[in-house]
């Protein structure tokens, strides 16, 4: 009797999963963005403010520096993006069905680990006036024996952001790409055509392009898209790269909401709207030339023409990727250098001594941060880990695949600008009257970190071969038992893979920690963010350094782990 | 002059294991069909012919194409069809684009006109239009051989390229493609395991054994059964 009630607690709380992963993503976010758009109309209660109107628009339109501000927005997120997804598919196309793929893939597959504070940061000591590249061609080149009044980082055009930006999604698109490959018909598939297109006399990357990217795309298209929206809103990467006079959009608004003067809040709602609407337009933007794309070339992809000056591309490709890893290694060499570096003077391109001192130092104001920082990622991990299992399962209990709204839903955190709803949610939690932030960080917090979790889990979960279940089945075991005992053992690795990527991405959270928290909690991100601006350049390089190793930490255990548990369970 | 595809002293390996050696001439309009099962290098074969043999495959020999040694080009650049046995048809393109994908570049209006002349020729009259997924198995399979066949190559690999279809369809086919490569004078090499197949090319046959067997046997290194019909 007693297996049977709790057969049907299982069952029961499995079936409902399904509508509280909505529930879960999607009120918070509506909430947030209600809570945005009546003060941007001027309803704010709070405030003294009810009268409907858009004297939030004019305060906004009247601002120094608006159409500078959205111009640097939109032309470093589009630019960022294009930039990353071009190298991308030009990487693919040259070294399709090389080993060098392989070998890229290895090198790049860290830079996604690392939160996007972080590589700012790297990315600002790379192109200082006296950071790596400067040192390095100096003096012998540039004649400078002290070091220059530069423009990078912080340069007024945004090419450090733009820089940023591309340095870090490019290996996340690159991976997604390699992912779709990897699928095992798919991939198989795709080898194959490649294959018939070299046969029929196509030179490789023309191959690639006509044969590959066609089915390849519409698998990258959320990907894309949630990076192009990232980065047209994102607020780390401007706020430690970008200039201050005016910012990006983003980060003023985040300055507006953060203000003393709370009347300030109305222009932000208003400005909120308007970036919502530019990160939407980008979208639209994509999608449409996307389609412009598909009509212009259609014509192309039938000529017959088979090579298009490949020697000139290959070389290029070959120039743009060694100079994509080289500034990718310069600036972690760089990174660490500083956290150890004593005394360094300009053109030497190593310090003349190193010291463990910037550590200890760091490391003994760090307690509180790192507490919080393992201590929300861990709670907010696994919740959303047990959460998305619970799905996946309702799928094959029900033996029905998730509705495509559902799956839709997933990606909403992604695409929809976080500075856009989080402050319309943190006013919200503020109503409740919650004044336990660090709950309200974790319930942020999950936003972010389910998307990642589930898509990380979803597909071995969906691979996993229902005979297991079946032969437990039949075994008479409940499903609760196959589920604990069959299922997750045999998706041991995938879940800690997964629990390593939620914790990372927790891990890199800094505008949800920042606003969530009311500036109460504080993370090794939210300090790296903080130190970044600040005087010390070695404790600003400890705190990335932290960052980038706790993450890291994260996934070798994943990788290690299952080398020792459930063993039989791998093959 | 009479089309040939001549392999010379080809010795295939795989690590330091010698999966086989071949000496053969074959010339345009014949077809040369290699039998073995699984494992004995059939698929290396023609991977070392079209110039995509893995890496951890090596190989030494020449393959001479109409008098021209092909052995140091990528594969791109060899002028040799292969034919699958799946049809590997490129599902972005309509039944006509992936014909006009193989054709040789030229006038637009000449080019569509031969896709269409070409498709009523196997009996797939005003198909071009239509998506490949539509399109039965053995449809799909006359696709593919008009895709490789105009793009003119040089020489014909078929790798088991009826295996998929069912029996009065593979007869059909297999006639079809026969027909073809005798009328277009091609140098063809075949590897299947089905000996209808074999029988069907009306050429010569070889036999490899696999490498098992072949350890076990003897001190033979090949063991080859010929039939000349």
């Amino acid at each position: 009797m007693t297996s049977n009630i709790k057969t049907d607690v299982f069952t029961r709380m499995v079936k409902l999963s399904p509508r509280f992963l909505l529930a879960l993503l999607l009120l918070p976010i509506f909430a947030g963005l209600i809570s945005v758009l009546l003060p941007a109309f001027g309803w704010a209660p709070e405030l003294e403010q009810t009268s409907i109107g858009l004297h939030g628009f004019y305060a906004l339109w009247q601002t120094p520096g608006l159409s500078q501000m959205v111009t640097l927005s939109v032309s470093t997120g589009l630019i960022s993006t294009l930039l990353a997804f071009i190298i991308t598919l030009m990487i693919l196309a040259a070294f399709f069905n090389s080993p060098w793929l392989n070998r890229i893939q290895r090198l790049l597959s860290p830079i996604l680990v690392i939160p996007h504070a972080a590589a700012a940061i790297a990315v600002g000591f790379l192109i200082a006036p006296s950071g790596m590249i400067s040192r390095l061609l100096s003096p012998w080149l540039t004649g400078w024996e002290l070091a220059p009044n530069g423009l990078f980082p912080h340069d007024p055009y945004g090419i450090s952001i733009i820089l940023g930006l591309t340095l870090k999604e490019l290996p996340f698109l690159l991976l997604m790409a390699l992912g779709v490959l990897a699928q095992p018909e798919l991939g198989k598939k795709l080898r194959q055509q490649h294959k018939v297109a070299l046969n029929l006399g196509y030179c490789p990357m023309t191959a690639f392009f006509k044969v590959i990217l066609p089915s390849l795309y519409p698998l990258l298209r959320l990907p894309i898209l949630a990076v192009l929206a990232y980065a047209s809103a994102s607020v780390e990467m401007p706020l430690i790269l970008g200039p201050n006079t005016p910012p990006t959009l983003a980060v003023a608004i985040m300055h507006w909401f953060s203000d003393v003067d709370l009347n300030l809040r109305i222009k932000a709602s208003a400005g909120a709207l308007l970036q919502l609407t530019l990160t939407g337009g980008l979208l639209a933007l994509w999608l449409g030339g996307e389609k412009a794309v598909k009509v212009l070339f259609s014509g192309l992809m039938t000529n017959g023409q088979r090579r298009y000056g490949s020697a000139f591309w290959q070389t290029i490709t070959l120039v743009l990727t060694t100079l994509v890893i080289a500034f990718i290694l310069l600036s972690l060499i760089g990174l660490v250098m500083w956290s150890v570096a004593g005394f360094w003077r300009f053109p030497a391109v190593m310090p003349d001594q190193f010291v463990l001192s910037h550590f200890q130092n760091a490391l003994m104001q760090m307690s509180e941060p790192l507490f919080n920082t393992l201590a929300i990622g861990i709670i907010t991990t696994v919740f959303a880990t047990i959460i998305t299992l619970l799905c996946l399962e309702s799928e094959q209990l029900t033996a029905k695949p998730m509705s495509r709204f559902t799956s839709l839903v997933i990606y909403i955190p992604l695409l929809v600008p976080s500075i856009a709803f989080l402050f319309g949610l943190v006013w919200m939690q503020q109503l409740v009257h919650n004044q336990t932030s660090f709950f309200n960080v974790v319930f942020t917090h999950l936003l972010f970190v389910l998307p990642y979790v589930f898509l990380s889990l979803s597909s071995s979960y969906r691979r996993l071969d229902p005979r297991f279940a079946h032969v437990a089945a039949s075994l008479g075991a409940s499903p609760a038992k196959v589920f604990l005992q069959i299922k997750l053992p045999q998706l041991f690795s995938p879940i800690l893979i997964a629990i390593a990527l939620g914790l990372a991405i927790s891990f890199g959270q800094y505008l949800p920690t920042l606003l969530a928290g009311g500036g109460r909690i504080s993370t090794i991100t939210t300090e790296a963010v903080t130190l970044a601006n600040g005087a010390s350049r070695r404790t600003s390089a400890v705190y990335a350094i932290m960052q980038m190793v706790l993450p890291l930490i994260g996934f070798i255990l994943a990788w290690l782990l299952p080398k020792y548990f459930f063993k039989s369970a791998h093959r | 002059m009479q089309s040939s595809l001549q392999i010379k002293d080809l010795q295939l390996f795989r690590q330091s294991e010698q999966l086989l050696n071949l000496n053969e001439l074959v010339n345009g309009g014949d077809v040369l069909t290699i039998m073995g099962p699984s494992g004995s290098g059939k698929s290396s074969l023609l991977n070392w012919l079209t110039g995509t043999l893995p890496s951890v495959f090596s190989a030494s020999g020449e393959v001479w194409l109409n008098g021209q040694n092909i052995g140091d080009l990528p594969a791109n650049s060899r002028h040799i069809g292969v034919l699958y046995q799946d049809a590997l048809l490129f599902s972005h393109l309509s039944v006509a684009g992936n014909i006009l994908f193989a054709m040789p570049k030229g006038n637009k209006k000449q080019r569509l006109e031969k896709v269409d002349q070409a498709l009523e020729q196997v009996g797939l009259k005003d198909m071009g239009d239509r998506h490949p997924d539509s399109l039965s198995g053995g449809q799909q399979a006359r696709v593919a051989l008009l895709r490789m066949l105009l793009s003119e190559p040089k020489a014909i690999l078929l790798d088991e390229p009826f295996s998929k279809l069912d029996t009065q369809l593979r007869v059909d086919t297999r006639k079809l493609v026969f027909d073809l490569i005798r009328e277009h004078k091609l140098p063809a090499i075949m590897v299947t395991h089905d000996h209808s197949d074999a029988e069907a090319a009306q050429g010569k046959i070889i036999t490899l054994h696999s490498q098992e067997h072949l350890q076990s046997d003897s001190q033979e290194l090949l063991t080859r059964e010929v039939h000349v019909r």
